[in-house]
C-alpha cells in the first residue's frame, strides 16, 4: 500500500533523515520506534506531504505521491503529537470544523461527529469547551478528529504523550479497534511498550536511520539476544563501572540495571561477581525474554530515552 | 533567584529580532513623534505652506504682489486658475489660494479686491499662513495705495492732505499720526473677514464648509477609528502564532486545504470583523456625538469596507512575517504608531512639516481619514475621483500586502510547523 523508498531530509546542515525505505501492507499496524531527534517526525512530515523529501520517493497504491497530494491527503488521517484542538470550541464544534476541511457535509458530517464522539466516550460530554477536559479526553478527540473523513490510513504521531495509564489503555483499545476494522496504521513512539502492544511489524529509527525492521521475533533474531536480565540493588549504580566489570552493555536506571544477552541464565554468576566487586548489594535478579527496549540497547548502544 | 533571572535573559537574547525591535521602535516612535510634532509651534526646521496664487487682474500692480509673495521663505507659491483653485481645495488637496480679482489695480480700496479661499478643516495652517499674508499685503498694499511704485512718505501724507513743508522735523508727528491710524487701518482689514469682518477687509471665502458636521469630530472619529482598526487586526498574526504554538495550523496543513486557503480564511474573517468594528464605531459617533452617518451611508461602507481589506492586509502581513510574540509585539507597535502619527491619526497631517506630509500617502491611516474628510467634510460625491481615488489606493494597499504575505505564509508558515 504504502512504499517508502530511501527517502533523506536535510534542514542546513543538519541530516535529520538519513536514506529511509519502508513498506507498510494495508491492514497493517506499523511502529516507527526511535528516541527523540531520531527522525520520525520528519518521516511523518514527508508521509502526510508537509514536507518533500530532498531525494527518495513515497509510493501509494502504486504512484508516487507528488502527483496525487490532494488524493494522499484525502486518505490519510493523522493524529499529531499535539493536542490540535480549538481549545474554547466544543468538541463538537471542533469534531464539525476538522471534517468539513476534508470536505463532509450535511448529515453525513453531523452523524460522523456524533457517531465518534460516542465511540471514544464523550457523547455526554460533547456540548463542553475543550479547555475543560483532562488531558486523556482532549487525545480522545484528537483522535476521533482525524477519523472524522473515514480516512483509510491513520498516521498517530507518538498520540500518548503526557496521558495517564487509564486513559493511554484506552487509546489503545480504540487503536487496536481501528486496526481491526482494517484501517492501515502507522504509530510512532518512543515507548517500547506501545509498539509491541499495538504493531505487528517495527522500524528501529536511529539517527535518521532504519537500523532494524520488521515484527518483534525478527527484530529479537536480527539483533541475536534472546534474554534481558533486571537487576535489582540497595544501592544507587553507577552505569560506567558496571559496563567495566561486567564487560557487556549494561542500562542503569536508580537502582536497577538490566543487561541483554543470549542465555543469561549461565552468566548469572558472573553478574553477581561482578556486583559485588563493583560494592553493590543485589536484591533482586529476574532473567526474561527479550523485549523491544533489550533489542534498541544492543542495536544502538544507548538508552531508547537518551 | 539569579538562575531565574540568568534563564530570563537567556531566552529573551536568543531572539534576535524581537531584541532589535525592543530597542528600535521607542527610537523609532520618538523619532517620528518628535519629526511630526516638530510642525507645531515652529521649530529650527523651515515648514512651508502651499499657497496658489490666482492672478486675474495681470497688472504690473497685480503681479508686484505676487512677486512679494514668492520671495517669502515660508511660502511655496503655484499658480494656477480660480476653477482649478477652487477644486484643489475642495478636494483637499490644498488648504488656501489667493485671489487677486480683476481690477486690483484700479480700486480704491485694494484690499477688497483680494480674496483668500480656504479649506476650514485646515484652519490651523490658516493661522499661520495669515501671519506671513500680513506682513507682506500689508507693505506691497500700503506702498501702492498711499505711496505709487516707491514708498515715499512725503507723497503718502500729500496724499492725506497733509501739507509738512520741506523740513523733515516738523512733519515727524503728523506723519506718526497718519502712518499709525493708516497701519491700524490697514491691519483691521486683514485681521476680518470679508464675510464676517466688514467691508472693508480681505474677503475670506471658506470654501469647504460642511453643514452638518465639524472637522474636529471628523478627525477625532476618523483617526481614532483606523488605529483602533489596526490594533484589532495585529490579533489576526497573534492567532495564527497560537495555531502554531498548539499544533493547529499544523494540522491544518496536512489537509487538503492549500496554505494560502488558510491565510485567506483568516483574511476574510478579519475584514468581517473590521468592517463591523469601524461601522460600530461610526455608529457610536453618530448616536454620541451627533455624526451625520446615515445620509451618508453608501459612501461610508464603500470606505470601511476598503479600509477592512487594506487593514486585513496588514493584519495577514504581520501574521506572515513574524516568528515570534516579541516581534509581534515590536513589530505591530512600530508599525502601527508610526502609520498613525504619519498618517494623521494622532495630529492631522496638515499640520506636520511639509515633506512628512509627502511621506503620509505610504499609510493606510492616511487615505482612510482623507476618505472620510471626503464623506463628512468636503461632502464630495461617491462617484467623483477625489473620493474613489482614497477608495482605490487602500483596496491596493490591501492586495499588495496581500499577495507579498500569501507568498511569505506558506514559506514561514511551513518553517516553523
Amino acid at each position: 500500500m504504502i512504499e517508502v523508498k530511501n527517502i533523506t531530509k536535510s534542514y542546513g546542515d543538519i541530516h535529520a533523515v538519513k536514506g529511509i525505505s519502508f513498506s507498510i501492507k494495508a491492514g497493517e499496524c506499523y511502529g516507527l520506534l526511535g528516541p527523540n531527534g531520531a527522525g520520525k517526525s520528519t518521516t511523518i512530515n514527508m508521509l502526510s506531504t508537509l514536507f518533500s523529501p530532498d531525494a527518495g520517493e513515497i509510493v501509494l497504491d502504486g504512484k508516487n505521491i507528488k502527483g496525487s497530494i490532494k488524493q494522499l491527503k484525502q486518505e490519510l488521517g493523522i493524529v499529531p503529537q499535539e493536542i490540535a484542538l480549538y481549545e474554547n470550541l466544543t468538541a463538537w464544534e471542533n469534531m464539525l470544523f476538522w471534517g468539513s476541511i476534508y470536505g463532509v457535509k450535511g448529515s453525513v458530517l453531523n452523524n460522523k461527529a456524533k457517531e465518534l464522539l460516542k465511540w471514544v466516550g464523550l457523547a455526554d460530554r460533547e456540548k463542553e469547551k475543550i479547555r475543560g477536559y483532562s488531558g486523556g479526553m482532549k487525545r480522545r478527540v484528537n483522535l476521533a478528529c482525524a477519523l472524522m473523513h473515514s480516512p483509510k490510513i491513520l498516521l498517530l504521531d507518538e498520540p500518548t504523550v503526557g496521558v495517564d495509564p487509564q486513559s493511554r489503555n484506552l487509546i489503545f483499545e480504540l487503536i487496536q479497534e481501528l486496526n481491526r476494522q482494517g484501517m492501515t496504521i502507522i504509530y510512532t513512539t518512543h515507548y517500547m511498550e506501545e509498539a509491541e502492544k499495538l504493531c505487528n511489524r517495527i522500524a528501529i529509527i536511529d539517527s535518521g536511520k532504519i537500523i532494524a525492521q520488521g515484527s518483534l521475533d525478527e527484530l529479537k533474531r536480527q539483533s541475536g539476544i534472546s534474554d534481558v536480565v533486571f537487576i535489582e540493588c540497595t544501592q544507587e549504580l553507577d552505569e560506567k563501572m558496571l559496563a567495566e566489570k561486567l564487560k557487556t552493555q549494561v542500562m542503569v536506571n536508580g537502582h536497577s540495571a538490566q543487561i541483554v544477552e543470549d542465555d543469561a541464565c549461565k552468566h548469572i554468576t558472573r553478574y553477581v561477581v561482578a556486583f559485588e566487586d563493583a560494592g553493590y548489594e543485589i536484591s533482586l535478579i529476574d532473567v526474561r525474554k527479550a523485549n523491544l527496549e533489550g533489542i534498541f540497547l544492543k542495536l544502538t548502544g544507548k538508552k531508547l530515552r537518551d | 533567584m539569579l538562575k531565574i533571572l540568568h534563564k530570563e535573559l537567556l531566552s529573551y537574547f536568543k531572539d534576535k529580532r524581537a531584541i532589535m525591535l525592543t530597542f528600535l521602535v521607542p527610537i523609532v516612535l520618538i523619532t517620528v513623534f518628535a519629526l511630526a510634532f516638530g510642525g507645531i509651534g515652529g521649530g529650527s526646521s523651515v515648514n512651508t505652506i502651499p499657497l496658489l496664487v490666482v492672478d486675474e487682474d495681470g497688472t504690473p500692480q497685480s503681479k508686484e504682489i505676487v512677486k512679494n509673495l514668492d520671495s517669502v521663505k515660508m511660502l511655496h507659491i503655484r499658480h494656477t486658475d480660480n476653477d482649478t483653485a477652487l477644486d484643489l481645495i475642495r478636494t483637499g488637496k490644498i488648504a488656501t489660494a489667493l485671489v487677486i480679482h480683476k481690477g486690483y489695480s484700479n480700486a480704491e480700496n485694494k484690499i477688497k479686491s483680494i480674496e483668500l479661499e480656504y479649506d476650514e478643516a485646515q484652519s490651523q495652517q490658516m493661522g499661520m499662513l495669515q501671519q506671513y499674508l500680513m506682513q507682506t499685503l500689508m507693505n506691497s498694499v500700503a506702498k501702492q495705495m498711499y505711496g505709487g511704485g516707491k514708498f515715499d512718505w512725503r507723497t503718502m501724507m500729500k496724499k492725506f492732505g497733509v501739507n509738512i513743508g520741506t523740513d523733515d522735523s516738523s512733519g515727524t508727528k503728523e506723519f506718526t499720526a497718519v502712518f499709525n491710524k493708516t497701519a491700524d487701518s490697514i491691519q483691521k482689514s486683514f485681521g476680518g473677514g470679508g464675510t464676517k469682518g466688514g467691508d472693508r477687509g480681505l474677503k475670506m471665502t471658506s470654501v469647504v464648509k460642511s453643514a452638518q458636521d465639524n472637522v474636529g469630530l471628523v478627525q477625532a472619529v476618523a483617526g481614532t477609528a483606523v488605529m483602533m482598526l489596526l490594533f484589532t487586526l495585529t490579533g489576526m498574526g497573534g492567532r495564527i502564532l497560537e495555531e502554531k504554538e498548539s499544533g493547529t495550523l499544523k494540522r491544518l496543513l496536512y489537509s487538503p486545504i492549500p496554505p494560502n486557503r488558510i491565510l485567506m480564511g483568516k483574511m476574510s474573517a478579519s475584514i468581517i470583523v473590521a468592517f463591523c468594528q469601524l461601522m460600530v464605531m461610526l455608529m457610536f459617533a453618530s448616536v454620541a456625538f451627533g455624526l451625520h452617518l446615515w445620509s451618508k451611508l453608501p459612501g461610508v461602507i464603500i470606505l470601511v469596507t476598503a479600509t477592512a481589506f487594506a487593514c486585513s492586509g496588514f493584519g495577514a502581513f504581520l501574521a506572515a512575517v513574524v516568528k515570534s510574540r516579541e516581534q509581534l509585539q515590536g513589530l505591530s507597535t512600530l508599525i502601527i504608531l508610526s502609520m498613525s502619527a504619519i498618517g494623521g491619526s494622532m495630529i492631522p497631517s496638515f499640520i506636520m512639516p511639509a515633506w512628512m506630509q509627502h511621506i503620509s500617502p505610504v499609510s493606510i491611516n492616511y487615505w482612510s481619514i482623507q476618505g472620510f474628510y471626503d464623506i463628512f467634510w468636503r461632502q464630495l460625491p461617491v462617484t467623483g475621483f477625489a473620493f474613489l481615488e482614497k477608495v482605490f489606493v487602500l483596496i491596493g494597499i490591501g492586495a499588495a500586502l496581500s499577495v507579498f504575505s500569501f507568498r511569505l505564509f506558506t514559506k514561514n508558515t511551513l518553517s516553523v510547523a
